[in-house]
């Protein structure tokens, strides 16, 4: 395969590296500043760390908010992929109108969102926010990202693929497992990636969906705003970058991630 | 008075509102009842923060729900002159962010093995949102709504009465936030921190002595001001300048101000929310800002400067209530109480640089913070400032006004 | 690329049409209940009123929060919320495309693992984000003492508070959302086709013009909606980075919601935005799909 590297190319993909990780920077270097607020550098210390580690409403805060991550994406991922797929796939009448119904929460203002959510289970089922409830909200307004995400992945796919399968002898299961969905596969995971990222950082949903004792992380610094948020959370904020790069290079050095072999079919696009 | 929550107090609940309706005070007798705030009026503090102490001992025993029914096992055995109820083990606190004495909660879980769970909001709608979205709290047993909306509250049963039997420490009050004007004898709230509301300004930048909201008007410092992102507190300054109520509910006033606001946005560089990151970090020079948060940029920029104008400013105070869906209602009075005890009132004031209305705490607030004037004024100039009443309705006045400034 | 042109056979048995919907309901089911139900209720709220006790009432439905809606006042909001949006869009499929092809192409092994790379900075707080960027940004923040420093200007100029300030908020947190889809849609090309172009005479620039962006269009459809939609709806960034003149009606709706406490105007507000926002983008994937034949 004739691969010149296009030194342009090479160099616009390392600045866009370096503007996605500006702000981690400024983000890990402040956790080390020794003022209560995270505006002007007032000097060195490595304080906030062990402080941390004693703000059990902090922690508290995070626990939530991975829970609930977890559910938005085991959610999120699983039906907005079978909605995508079947999007794309089969032709079926009123899919029109449920390209319609994914694009609806994407386009919904936030507020709207999570005042209709806090009408729901608020006045339908005497609810006063949980996790649980959290978690429904992030499931719904996941869906559509992966949705689209994978929509757009299987339809440029070849259904030939699938029914030369079929004609070779697999069933409509099989043919689904060993061909379609490694076809898929990295939509989902992008899919499931951008559920997470959305889950973690959500505010305005949360806010209205959130009772006693299932503060995420979002609201609990949204709280602090007016008062200066102070370095612990850049402090939680590293140690979550540092946690996930050391997962990832670990799991790289077991192998994860080098299945992606390119595969020379000649996909009809 | 009784505080707990099936059927039967609504019928109080319904008298106490008709009354307060009815007693609907005027701005001039609140003012009037505000005598020296930080007179030496030494109360006894002490014997109130002992005597509540003993009848706790029994952590998570009642019910979760439990009203202040006697108890199984305490009713005379000990001194104590009437027969405390057992506190439940936990308790649901919802307030603003650093808006309490670094070690309070601490001392409260120590003191009485109650667990709390303190939760926080970003600013008075989401609170207001949160405490009304079921009409009773949401499940929150603490809140600390500003003064102006007990009325609402009142009226819309969020919040229940207190149980004073539980909160002796009330005594340690300052005489003019006995029986406040917005809540008659204090049956429903406690005060808790009080503020005034005039503008900072950073000394390095500004060698000047700025004295008037004028200032906030003023072209030499364009894109340098921010006032605060706050409807009432924004229209009580463009009131101030037009000699208007700051609750005022007439329109052609309201245009006035509006007008007013609408040459002042250019000149600034934003509303802001956080005017304490804002002025330490260089972002503004001049902001609109509250004294307790005036306080707080002391600490990063000490040649930080404030004023509160002679024409006229708010002041205003935040309150602690039990709301009415609370579940657990007799720790929270005890949290009411303990808050009001003079140590612990001075620790918050002391942490927040918010004055309470502690009389007897003030010997152990700082002197930095009790003996400024700007912060703890006097007589004579708390007597012109003005309180932000609750507008009911007529607040979409307000709101659509500001929403056309804004846009 | 014609063969989805070509896939509309009349021959699908009933048991793919089952298959279909079997695929769907599930997702479908799920947004009915939690989305659709819940948006009919705030829809009727918006033709209610607000009563004198601040509570929704429904005896008097009418279309009067529509129309009070479509102020004059609020159009310069508006358009606020549409420029961002869609600088914002442009710029994050713009900066998206190469570092996405590059990552298809020369990632090799490492593609995922570049791929969370990618993602990594939004596995933290969003708020913390952006305040590193008002660190970053204000006036005696890092870049201006950069440009101090290096001679290009004497003085700090206001970057903080200003549209470009939120446009470089807005655009840093939706690149991901430009950039998964891309990758994805720019992955799954056979870069032999390119090779065959190139083969056939065509210079660099017109192999990628007639060939790559075609083939890649889905992706940068969906990039798209998935960029300008939600940015239409962020108030918080505009906020945080923006200034006295840089309000969104995005936070319009919100004072309604929450500082107005009416409901049924703010719902009105919203929905109308919603309306607006649809057909906007109908429109333009309309005109999109015309122009690059057979595309999606």
């Amino acid at each position: 395969m004739n691969r010149d590297r296009n030194p342009w190319l090479t160099g616009l993909a390392v600045l866009t590296y370096a503007f996605l990780f500006a702000p981690i920077v400024v983000l890990i270097v402040f956790s080390f500043n020794a003022s209560r607020r995270n505006f002007v550098w007032l000097g060195f210390t490595t304080d906030w760390y062990p402080r941390l580690f004693a703000n059990t409403q902090l922690l508290d805060a995070l626990s939530v908010t991975l829970r609930v991550a977890l559910i938005a994406v085991i959610g999120a991922t699983v039906l907005g992929s079978l909605l995508g797929l079947g999007l794309a796939r089969l032709r079926f009448r009123g899919s029109g109108a449920t390209e319609t119904l994914i694009l609806l929460p994407m386009i919904t203002p936030e507020i709207i969102m999570g005042i209709s959510l806090l009408i729901f289970f608020g006045q339908l089922f005497r609810q006063n926010g949980s996790i649980g409830q959290i978690g429904i909200a992030h499931i719904t307004f996941c869906i559509s990202y992966v949705a689209v995400v994978v929509r757009a992945r299987a339809l440029s796919l070849d259904s030939r693929l699938e029914e030369a399968a079929r004609d070779l002898g697999a069933s409509a299961w099989g043919a689904f497992r060993y061909v379609t969905l490694p076809l898929i596969a990295p939509a989902v995971a992008a899919g499931a990636m951008l559920s997470f990222a959305l889950s973690f950082d959500d505010l305005i949903v949360t806010s209205f969906n959130a009772g006693v004792g299932s503060t995420t992380l979002p609201i609990f610094i949204y709280s602090a705003i007016k008062f200066g948020v102070t370095p612990q959370i850049n402090a939680i904020s590293t140690i979550i970058v540092l946690v996930v790069a050391v997962a990832l290079m670990i799991a790289w050095r077991l192998g994860a991630f080098r299945g992606e072999e390119r595969r020379p079919v000649a996909e009809g696009g | 008075m009784s505080n707990d929550h099936d059927g039967s107090p609504l019928d109080l609940e319904r008298i106490l509102v008709r009354y307060l309706a009815e007693e609907l005070l005027t701005r001039r007798q609140l003012l009037h009842r505000i005598s020296v705030v930080g007179a030496t009026v030494a109360l006894a503090p002490i014997i109130a923060a002992c005597g509540t102490s003993e009848a706790s001992a029994t952590p998570g025993v009642a019910s979760p729900t439990s009203a202040p029914s006697g108890t199984a096992g305490e009713p005379t055995a000990t001194p104590e002159p009437t027969p405390q109820p057992t506190p439940e083990g936990e308790l649901f606190v919802y307030n603003w962010d650093a808006y309490i004495g670094e070690e309070t909660q601490q001392k409260f879980q120590d003191k009485y093995g109650i667990k709390v769970t303190y939760d926080k909001f970003p600013d008075a709608d989401t609170q207001l949102a949160k405490i009304r979205s079921d009409g009773k709290g949401a499940g929150y047993d603490i809140t600390y709504p500003t003064s102006v909306d007990i009325p609402g509250l009142l009226r819309d049963g969020v919040i229940q009465a207190l149980d004073l039997s539980l909160i002796p420490n009330a005594r340690n009050l300052g005489p003019e936030w006995v029986n406040p004007g917005y809540d008659a004898n204090n049956a429903h709230s406690m005060p808790y921190m009080w503020w005034t509301t005039g503008f900072a300004w950073d000394g390095d930048k500004i060698k000047d002595d700025l004295t008037d909201w004028t200032t906030l008007w003023d072209e030499r410092f364009k894109g340098h001001m921010g006032m605060l992102d706050d409807i009432r507190e924004v229209f009580a300054v463009a009131g101030f300048r037009l000699n208007l109520s700051p609750n005022t509910t007439s329109d052609g006033d309201l245009d006035a101000m509006l007008q007013l606001l609408e040459q002042q946005k250019p000149l600034l560089r934003k509303y802001t929310a956080d005017d304490i990151g804002d002025l330490t970090s260089g972002q503004l020079w001049i902001t609109h800002a509250w004294s307790g948060d005036w306080g707080q940029m002391l600490t990063d920029k000490p040649k930080t400067k404030y004023v509160v104008p002679e024409s006229g400013a708010v002041r205003g105070s935040d309150t602690m209530v039990v709301l009415s869906g609370a579940p657990h209602p007799v720790a929270a009075n005890l949290w009411i109480d303990f808050n009001l005890d003079a140590e612990i009132s001075a620790g918050n004031s002391n942490t927040t640089y918010y004055m309470g209305p502690n009389a007897a705490a003030l010997a152990l607030i700082n002197p930095d913070i009790s003996g400024d004037p700007r912060i703890n004024p006097a007589k004579a100039t708390l007597d012109k400032l003005v309180e932000l009443l609750e507008l009911g309705p007529d607040l979409d006045k307000y709101t659509q006004r500001w929403n056309a400034l804004k846009a | 690329m014609t063969a989805a042109a070509a896939e509309r056979p009349p021959r699908r048995p009933i048991r793919e049409r089952l298959a279909g919907l079997l695929f769907v309901a599930p997702g479908v089911g799920w947004l009915a209940v939690f989305f659709l139900l819940p948006l009919v209720i705030v829809l009727i709220f918006s033709f209610g009123t607000k009563d004198p006790a601040g509570h929704v009432s429904l005896s008097h439905l009418g279309f009067q929060n529509y129309l009070q809606a479509t102020r004059q006042e609020y159009v310069p909001a508006f358009f606020n919320s549409l420029r961002y949006s869609a600088i914002t869009t442009v710029l994050s499929i713009v900066i998206g495309y190469p570092i996405a092809y590059w990552i298809s192409r020369y990632g090799g092994r490492r593609k995922i693992l570049l791929l969370i790379l990618v993602m990594l900075p939004f596995w933290t707080s969003y708020l913390i984000r952006t305040y590193a960027w008002m660190i970053i940004l204000r006036d005696n923040g890092v870049l201006n003492s950069i440009l101090q420093t290096v001679g290009l200007t004497s003085e700090p100029i206001a970057i903080l508070n200003t549209d470009f300030a939120v446009v470089l908020g807005m655009t840093y947190g939706f690149l991901p959302f430009a950039i998964l889809p891309l990758f994805v849609s720019i992955d799954r090309m056979d870069h032999n086709l390119v090779q065959a172009a190139r083969d056939l005479y065509a210079n660099g620039r017109q192999a990628f013009l007639h060939v790559t962006l075609p083939i890649t269009m889905p992706g940068i459809v969906a990039a798209a909606l998935l960029t300008f939609i939600p940015a239409i709806g962020d108030y918080v960034t505009p906020d945080l980075l923006g200034g006295a003149q840089t309000t969104t009606i995005a936070k319009i709706v919100q004072v309604v919601f929450t500082s107005g406490r009416d409901w049924p105007y703010g719902s009105a507000l919203g929905f109308l935005l919603m309306v607006l926002t649809l057909a906007g983008t109908f429109m333009a994937l309309r005109t999109l799909r015309r122009e690059t034949l057979g595309g999606g």
